[in-house]
């Protein structure tokens, strides 16, 4: 059994001794040339007025009844060079900062965000509300392979201002940091902001350690989302790092092929990234490449294929060849519907593996996500877990030395002996048989093994009931409610989130 | 050449997924004079109704439904604006009206779930994404639809499947129209919570939903 024991939250990325490419150098060139060619003929439709003249007014070919953005070349490679890739993505203490382009390893997320959960009292499926969010990000900062946190589920109690009192839900039950991908609107967006810069002290303060991040989601092919990217350019203003992600989908909304994918969603990225750098030259920045397929019988949108597992990691050069972080693979369950399957392990594994391989600096991980981010099952993390273990340890590689040789105790145990009674084999022993939730002896005559879901859930219901992350001072989270209340009562915000002006 | 051999074109024009084909079939069934409700049930028909049983058979995909609906829609554009010129009715399984909710501006699943219904005989109106709940109530007043398929890609936004629902029964005209539901995030528990009559996991079942709905 893994050890449960109540501890500070801390992370734990993993860095990988085994390198891999999946891409040569001439087929870096072409995928970012094929990107560019697209920023410069076919363009990006950004349904922004104020985006819209942020990038006329640098000198893009923007047509405003069209809504579409063509950028030059040259003025994406020259604004990209603004953009920061080495910078931190910070927690309430700095131990559980993310130093992302400082070659620490892969961080991973616990991410989202689903609509629906796995009832931890009755197992069935349900609509998530605010606790679920309190509750997966609490489990989120007992484990360190969690760096990064999201609101897992949507707060689906809290109507349209759910994006909110998830940000506040996972402030209030994580020291590690946040990020959102819900915040789709600029008041929404002012007021999170406005929640971080309580808890760091002032905006001057959480500009120097953001504890609070975004990453935007495009609308493949090659569109952005007003709300979003309005609510970017707040959080751009803040000095708040951004990502953009793609999801483009072979054969649906990106050409049925891997390289084109990876075009297609590049060229949306850079789109967003540009645009940010043009208005808050200097904002740190991270893309996301997620490729996807469908299923060819039903439209239904298909999660974990090798396709996408490949591709996605091969996204790592092209974002390094930019000079930009990135994040990779999805980790939202793969399309598998049961939790401890097969499939779910195929569809988790091997993804994952490559991206620390190749030297992603974040992956999204460890989120307890099942049926293609639908459903969350908190259980799942257990398995995640086991995974990410089996990756630590797969990526150190194999040590040679003097003492992992061992010359002197083959010698002295010699032909037809036994390595076991040896003291080293004590101390080192242990370290080949690291905890699992796999392993659990039963007391069942006949079965070797316990159930590893019933073993999971188990895990799962100690961290809540003992693990208590450290609380923000009671004004700090007196003054949250009281911006969640504003916010609530914003009628602004609601015709906002509703797209009425 | 006889009318017999014009409708086998037709029908064969949408096999072959060509779009082309189809409008210069469909031009040239109105300058013979032939009616054109009998031009699409007699020949175009047949040729989607092909199309979606090598579909169901798994013999072809969605790339080969979505190219015999465009091909289908292209033909039945030309014939059916001279059907209503002439004061006729082409013959469809049922008419609805589409779109995503107000504030969501996702549109590949609806779009694929119209195509599908297209295919399948369906006379169906998309109104595009983003569509306000009072376009929505709008066109199902000026259109009549036997149903209205609403989609919603956002948790945020699928409160706007209800406010489409509960504004067709302020309007007096809930009762006359069938509602089906839609999108990722929106499950058979939602479907039944808000009151509408029907949920599609993805097109294929958003269309058998339809048909259930119609009894067809």
């Amino acid at each position: 059994m893994i050890k449960l024991e109540e501890r500070k939250a801390s992370i734990q990325p993993i860095k990988s001794k085994l390198k891999i490419s999946i891409l040569d150098d001439g087929d870096v060139k072409k995928i970012n040339q094929t990107a560019l060619n697209i920023l410069e003929e076919v363009g990006v439709f950004f349904p922004s007025e104020k985006a819209l003249r942020i990038f006329a007014d640098a000198g893009a070919n923007v047509d405003f009844d069209k809504k579409l953005v063509k950028i030059p070349g040259h003025m994406v490679t020259d604004y990209l060079k603004k953009a920061s890739g080495r910078y931190t993505l910070a927690g309430r203490r700095p131990e559980l900062d993310a130093k992302i382009g400082s070659n620490e390893g892969t961080y991973f997320y616990c991410s989202g965000e689903a609509p629906n959960v796995v009832d931890l009292e009755t197992g069935a499926r349900r609509r998530a509300v605010k606790s679920d969010v309190e509750n997966m990000a609490k489990i989120a900062d007992y484990f360190p392979i969690v760096s990064l946190v999201w609101p897992t589920v949507s707060s689906g109690d809290k109507g349209e201002t759910a994006p909110i009192h998830g940000v506040e839900a996972c402030f209030n039950s994580t020291e590690k940091h946040v990020q959102t991908e819900s915040v789709m609107d600029e008041i929404s967006a002012k007021y999170t902001i406005e929640m971080a810069s309580v808890i760091a002290g002032g905006r001057d303060k959480l500009r120097e350690r953001p504890i609070y991040s975004l990453l935007l989601c495009g609308v493949a092919p090659l569109s952005q989302d007003k709300g979003g990217i309005e609510s970017a350019l707040v959080f751009a203003e803040a000095g708040l790092p951004i990502g953009f992600m793609s999801m483009p989908t072979m054969g649906l909304t990106a050409p049925p092929y891997q390289a084109a994918d990876l075009a297609i969603g590049l060229a949306e990225v850079l789109s967003g990234c540009v645009l940010i750098q043009i208005a808050y030259p200097g904002t740190p920045l991270f893309i996301s490449i997620m490729p996807a397929i469908i299923d060819p019988r039903s439209g239904d949108y298909f999660f974990g294929s090798s396709f996408s597992q490949i591709t996605s990691t091969a996204a790592v050069q092209l974002a390094h060849s930019n000079g930009l972080p990135i994040t990779t693979q999805f980790s939202f369950g793969g399309s598998a519907f049961k939790l401890n399957s097969w499939q779910m392990g195929i569809e988790n594994v091997y993804g994952h593996l490559l991206s620390v391989m190749a030297g992603a600096d974040m992956s999204f991980g460890p989120s307890g996500m099942i049926e293609a981010v639908t459903l969350l099952d908190m259980a799942r993390i257990l398995f995640d877990r086991e995974i990410f273990q089996a990756i630590d340890i797969i990526t150190k590689g194999v040590e040679v030395s003097d003492r992992t040789l061992a010359f002197d105790m083959i010698r002295e145990v010699g032909p037809r002996g036994m390595f076991l009674g040896q003291k080293r084999t004590a101390e080192e022993l242990p370290k080949l048989w690291p905890p699992s939730i796999l392993f659990e002896k039963s007391k069942v005559v006949g079965e070797k093994y316990r159930n590893a879901e019933e073993v999971a859930r188990e895990a799962i219901d100690w961290v809540l009931k003992n693990h208590h992350p450290a609380p923000l001072d009671e004004k700090v989270q007196q003054e949250l409610r009281r911006i969640v209340a504003a916010a609530d009562r914003d009628e602004n915000l609601k015709r906002e989130l509703k797209g009425r002006k | 050449m006889g009318n017999k051999e014009l409708f086998a074109e037709m029908e064969q024009s949408i096999v072959n997924y060509d779009k082309d084909e189809a409008v210069r079939l469909a031009k040239m069934a109105l300058q013979k004079g032939i009616d054109p409700a009998v031009a699409i049930n007699e020949g175009f028909v047949k040729g989607i109704q092909a199309v979606g049983d090598l579909f169901g058979e798994g013999e072809i995909f969605l790339p080969e439904l979505v190219m015999g609906a465009e091909a289908m829609a292209a033909a039945t554009d030309i014939l059916g604006e001279a059907i209503k010129k002439s004061g006729g009715k082409a013959k469809y399984l049922a008419k609805g009206i589409a779109g995503t909710v107000q504030g969501d501006i996702h549109e590949i699943g609806i779009r694929l779930v119209t195509t599908f219904l297209i295919a399948n005989g369906f006379d169906i109106t998309f109104l595009g994404t983003d569509v306000s709940t009072s376009l929505f109530v709008d066109k199902a007043k000026e259109l009549k639809p036997d149903i209205i398929l609403l989609s919603a890609l956002l948790t945020t936004t699928m409160p706007n499947q209800k406010e489409v629902i509960d504004s067709l029964k302020e309007a007096g005209i809930r009762e006359s129209v069938k509602v089906i539901v839609g999108g990722a995030p929106v499950s058979q528990d939602w479907a039944d919570q808000i009151g509408a009559d029907g949920y599609g996991q993805n097109a294929p079942a958003a269309v058998e939903a339809v048909k259930k709905l119609m009894g067809i």
